[in-house]
């Protein structure tokens, strides 16, 4: 497998969650030819490093704040990712950047790397998405998955015997 | 007087901010505001409880395992279930795991550029630091030719102007005080220690089939199937799988980081008198095949390390006399299992200079034992296990105070703190190649018994039922609270280790051990306040789990 899709996301937090949530869809509802790994990604952490390293091409997903109104979707490539957190009190603040920042120095960063972003409408205790992030889902995947045409994946939708 | 402020992220509520008055060139005071994860009763309330676990473990992306650990432990302890050995064991090994991980990622990714001046690195002669290298360890990279690839890699990195990680505005402090080899040394060791990790990790991934948050938990034991005879299960393959793994975890705790952590002390020996505090509290854990633990609990008062004290969960009451919350009875202590999170907040609208520290400050509640603050994390647990005599536990810190040449009070210190952190890790991995050979033990009696499913069934259980799970995590004692009615979760508390730490004031206008700690530190230059974040990271602190938004700002 040459290419990773992680959702970043802590379900616990409403809006947070929309990372794993569109992994959830991905896997319930798609086939890949030639297949590739689907991670949840969860709350993150230098966990994640081994997958950063494993794939030619990484796409993730999580919430960005593009200062934009919620539900807004934007692409992110490589370097045009914002860099990271400067004051750190705690390994808890390891973010996308701190984590991408590490496979840099460490040299084992994937050829492509895609971040596909989502602007937030509510970040609070709680399992379900807003209203206004659960209306643009559908759109979430769709962006995700025309990144996988450009990379020459095939995706297919799966039809569920009830 | 000069008013410090440490705050990562001034434009939203929700993450650790320390604010201190300085003067004459040391802290008069300090505040810590910091946020808590107090939302589990809003999101568990009603569910069943054998499900809590696999959320209790999404509040946070460093310590995943934990709340998992302590989640099924309170509800086994509710409903009465008695998890089988191998179940016993295989915790035990992922705990270990965890926490060799947890305290190698502190101490070298977040705590050791306090000590160690990177841009001075670039200075360093590799010769030397090959000579250096080789007085105090026979690990094997330590050559000049190794040093100076390292040297140019982070040469490379600084001149790119993107310093990425080692960004930090300290570089050059007069508080550094290593010579630049031990500092060409100590990056090299840290890049190392960025592979180690995620090697080593890979034991969790094979006993939770997934990292981060494992999967292999359940409410009366383990889902991990063991059987010798199996391909689809705990094999003696996974066996020498984990052993591997639990090797090279050893051999790098006992050749690279307690090298290094004598190393770097040896030239902080100031430290040993700042940023101490005087109550600590364990709650234990390691638990051997008849219960007894291997990392006791109990309780130190005032540094008495004569007289420690069991641990009584009842006896933990919360205050919210300067935290950001409403009581219905008003301002009383509260058990967790009484446990209240009405939101009342009455700060300041960010983004704001100063916290008013006389009224509330806090998103954090004050954790009281007998109502005195307590320390947790591995120097409350080592203190616990010296005072009681352990005989692994005083081997190593006795050789540590010895190499130091300072005496067991020395202990009560942020350079303590940061020791104990270590001992503990070397304790930690030996640990986790014996429960690995006795989880081979019982294999090889044909015990493949993971779980105790009697319990399964809620008819089993009574109408209302309540328990506690404690598990003395990487950062300190975890509590976790349910109470069960009718089947469900009627309430959810998480106390978790940082509650302790960074707590606020009480009731009684008393400091948390942050706070307490961080008074009289010199300061050198308050607005590049190095010497405070030593003291707050020595608590490796564990905030704003799981908020990881990245910012886009258009220029």
């Amino acid at each position: 497998m040459e290419i990773g899709i992680i959702g970043i996301g802590n379900i616990l937090l409403r809006d947070e969650g929309v990372g794993p949530k569109v992994i959830e869809i991905l896997r319930k509802n798609y086939k890949f030819e030639p297949e590739i790994e689907i991670i949840d990604g969860g709350t993150l952490g230098l966990e994640l490093l081994p997958y950063i390293e494993k794939y030619k091409k990484v796409l993730l997903i999580d919430i960005v704040d593009f200062h934009k109104e919620p539900g807004y979707i934007g692409i992110l490539k490589g370097q045009e990712i914002p860099p990271y957190l400067k004051t750190k009190l705690s390994l808890h603040h390891v973010g996308v950047q701190d984590l991408l920042e590490i496979a840099r120095l460490m040299g084992i960063m994937p050829e492509e790397l895609v971040l596909v972003g989502i602007q937030p409408e509510v970040i609070d205790v709680g399992l379900d998405l807003s209203e206004t992030i659960a209306g643009k889902i559908g759109e979430l995947v769709g962006v995700v998955l025309e990144i996988l045409k450009n990379w020459g994946v095939r995706c297919v939708l799966q039809c569920h015997q009830e | 007087m000069a008013r410090l402020v440490i705050d990562p992220v001034t434009r939203i509520e929700g993450h650790l901010r320390v604010e201190a008055t300085v003067n004459g060139g040391k802290v008069k005071d300090a505040w810590s505001s910091c946020t808590m994860w107090r939302g589990m009763e809003i999101v568990l309330r009603g569910k069943d409880p054998r499900d809590a676990w696999a959320y209790a473990q999404r509040a946070c992306g460093v310590c995943t395992t934990v709340h998992a650990i302590a989640s099924v432990r309170a509800v086994e302890d509710a409903i009465g279930a008695k998890i089988p050995d191998n179940a016993r064991i295989l915790r035990n090994i992922i705990m270990a795991n965890q926490n060799v991980q947890d305290h190698i990622i502190h101490f070298y990714h977040l705590h050791a550029l306090d000590w160690v001046d990177v841009v001075s690195a670039l200075k360093a002669d590799p010769v030397k630091t090959s000579e250096l290298a080789k007085s105090i360890s026979s690990w094997p990279k330590n050559s000049a030719t190794y040093f100076k690839a390292v040297q140019d890699k982070v040469k490379a990195f600084v001149e790119s102007g993107q310093l990425g990680i080692f960004s930090n505005a300290y570089w050059g402090h007069p508080a550094y005080k290593l010579p630049p080899e031990a500092n060409l040394m100590a990056v090299a060791h840290y890049l190392e220690a960025l592979d180690v990790q995620r090697e080593i990790i890979k034991i969790q991934a094979l006993l939770g089939a997934k990292n981060p948050h494992p999967q292999t938990f359940v409410v009366g034991g383990q889902s991990t199937p063991v059987d010798p005879e199996s391909q689809n299960a705990l094999n003696a393959d996974s066996i020498a799988f984990m052993l591997k793994y639990a090797d090279m975890a050893l051999e790098f705790v006992e050749k690279v980081y307690i090298p290094d952590l004598l190393a770097v002390a040896s030239f902080y020996k100031e430290w040993a008198g700042i940023g101490g505090f005087n109550n600590f509290l364990a709650c234990g854990d390691w638990p051997d095949a008849n219960g007894k633990m291997y990392l006791p609990g109990g309780v130190i008062k005032n540094k008495n390390l004569a007289k420690i004290e069991p641990l009584d969960h009842k006896k933990f009451k919360e205050y919210i006399t300067h935290s950001w919350y409403k009581y219905s009875k008003g301002d009383v202590g509260l058990h967790p299992w009484e446990g209240e999170t009405t939101p009342n907040y009455t700060g300041p609208k960010p983004p704001y200079e100063y916290l008013n520290v006389e009224g509330k400050y806090s998103w954090g509640k004050a954790i009281r034992y007998e109502d005195l603050p307590m320390e947790v994390g591995p120097l409350a647990r080592m203190l616990v296990a010296y005072g009681l005599g352990h005989k692994d536990v005083k081997e190593v810190v006795d050789m540590v105070l010895k190499k130091l040449g300072v005496g067991p009070e020395a202990l009560f210190s942020t350079l303590g703190r940061t020791a104990a952190r270590g001992i503990e890790t070397l304790l930690m991995a030996r640990k986790t190649k014996d429960y690995i050979l006795e989880l081979a033990q019982n294999m090889k009696k044909a015990d493949t018994k993971i779980a105790d499913t009697d319990k399964w069934d809620p008819k089993t259980w009574p109408k209302e039922c309540k328990g506690v799970g404690l598990h003395d995590a990487p950062r300190g004692c975890l509590a976790h609270f349910v109470v069960i009615k009718d089947g469900k979760i009627a309430n959810y508390q998480m106390v978790v280790p940082s509650t302790w730490n960074l707590s606020p004031r009480d009731h009684k206008g008393q400091r948390g051990p942050v706070e307490e700690a961080l008074v009289g530190t010199p300061v050198a230059d308050s607005k590049l306040p190095l010497e405070l974040l030593r003291t707050i990271h020595s608590y490796d602190p564990c905030m704003a789990c799981g908020m990881h938004m990245i910012e886009v700002r258009e220029e």
